[in-house]
């Protein structure tokens, strides 16, 4: 997908959502293969994360990446309202995880040099 | 449908809607109907959860938070400044109420003798250059404002017209009410009095319009001794100042206020935060000053201490806007 209209700035913005920053890195890698709605979401994160968003936490996660452009709701004839992620939501994704992969190759190696390979 | 599920889903759908209220309006038209079948899938899953329950009360008490704009999730620029500017101002009201309280005091003992203490004397003149700067930006900020509100109304925007009649009640009876009692105690007013730091009028202003805030409440037996006039005023003049503020509160946040209106009004909100501090540290010098001249009305107590403990805590909310505000102001159009 085309991504010209994120700039820099928009894609390092997870780092702006202090404590909602975990919640709203679950909820774009949800939206990666696709739309949901609410439950959706949180019956997907569950299964690949194993963790289970309660619904203020969901909602003011949504409503943050919502207000920042990084993801936006779909029409829907029903009352549940489906989400995308936005060109500059996967752009802020894509630099959330590279940086925390390097964290955990960092991480990792170290453990492994001192304490040996699991 | 059959009967037990029918009630069981209308008994779902109030626990729904006790929820949402949790959540302030602006928020409910925009995620209300989503979040409402979010729920309804949540309670057949798990019907009690009280993390669940928990959890929405405190997301929506910081959309709360969020709305008066002090929170890290920022609106839209034209909204965080507006909001911010409003909460700001509410917050200073707080401030004031009490600060005032605590100036009406030492102004109206400097009418009879001046202070001897140097924290006493350097809190009093400290607090009055304060009070005095917050009343020039508030008059500098209210002038634009209510001229844009006056032209609103005229255009019948009815949304503006009803806060906008019962602020115009609320401060007659405010300062109706305060001028009447503002000489009902000799302290304010008597032959004896000389010229003070503040002028001997505004000083029992001052007084009368906070007589509420008074240690005489623990003391219900000297409260007997006041006329019951002034008991009622004591007891009613809270209500006249929470409606004059929450009124203009609602005034504001209803008006369309231009751009380069709202980034004036921003710059006057960091001054008057800034007039705010230099007033608690007057108050701070005082209360935990010491020395042998802390006599009489200049000698600070348990309640001037509660009132400092206040007005910091409603300081410390007029920042956080105030942040807010700067913040958002470079990105207003």
């Amino acid at each position: 997908m085309p991504d010209a209209a994120a700039t820099p700035a928009q894609a390092g913005s997870l780092v702006t959502f202090g404590r909602y920053a975990g919640p709203a890195t679950l909820i774009l890698s949800s939206l990666a293969d696709g739309a949901k709605h609410g439950y959706a979401l949180t019956k997907d994160i569950e299964q690949f994360a194993g963790v289970r968003l309660a619904p203020g936490t969901l909602y003011e996660a949504l409503s943050r990446l919502d207000s920042q452009g990084l993801i936006e709701a779909l029409e829907s004839d029903d009352r549940r309202r489906p989400y995308q992620l936005t060109a500059a939501g996967a752009q802020a994704l894509r630099a959330h995880l590279a940086d925390q992969r390097r964290v955990a190759e960092v991480g990792l190696g170290r453990l492994n040099r001192s304490w040996g390979p699991a | 449908m059959t009967a037990p599920a029918a009630w069981a889903e209308r008994q779902a759908e109030r626990r729904v809607g006790r929820l949402l209220r949790w959540y302030p309006r602006s928020w409910r038209e925009r995620y209300g109907e989503e979040f409402a079948e979010l729920l309804l899938a949540e309670f057949a899953e798990r019907p009690s959860s009280w993390r669940r329950t928990a959890d929405i009360v405190a997301a929506g008490l910081l959309a709360r938070c969020t709305r008066a704009g002090l929170t890290s999730h920022e609106l839209p620029p034209l909204e965080q400044v507006q909001y911010g500017v409003v909460t700001l101002c509410c917050a200073l009201a707080a401030f004031l109420t009490f600060g005032v309280a605590m100036l009406a005091q030492l102004a109206t003992g400097w009418q009879w003798v001046a202070p001897r203490s140097a924290s006493a004397a350097g809190g009093t003149i400290t607090m009055s250059v304060a009070v005095g700067c917050l009343a020039l930006i508030g008059l500098a900020a209210a002038v634009p404002v209510t001229w844009q509100a006056v032209v609103a109304i005229g255009r019948r925007n009815s949304r503006l017209a009803w806060p906008g009649v019962l602020a115009l009640a609320c401060g007659t009876v405010l300062i109706g009410g305060a001028r009447h009692f503002q000489n009902s105690w000799p302290g304010t007013g008597g032959t004896g009095a000389h010229h003070g730091l503040v002028p001997a009028g505004l000083a029992a202003f001052g007084w009368a319009s906070t007589l509420s805030v008074s240690s005489f409440w623990a003391h219900p037996a000297l409260l007997g001794i006041f006329p019951a006039a002034q008991l009622a005023w004591m007891a009613s003049s809270p209500f006249a100042v929470i409606g004059l503020v929450a009124s203009l509160a609602t005034v504001m946040r209803r008006l369309v206020l231009s751009a380069g209106t709202l980034r004036y009004v921003a710059h006057l909100a960091t001054a008057a935060s800034a007039a705010a501090v230099l007033f608690l540290a007057g108050a701070a010098s005082w209360v935990f000053g010491t020395g042998p001249g802390q006599t009489g009305l200049f000698r600070p107590g348990l309640v001037d201490s509660a009132e400092l403990l206040i007005m910091a805590i409603a300081l410390a909310v007029a920042l956080r806007a105030a942040v807010g505000v700067r913040r958002a102001r470079p990105r207003l159009a």
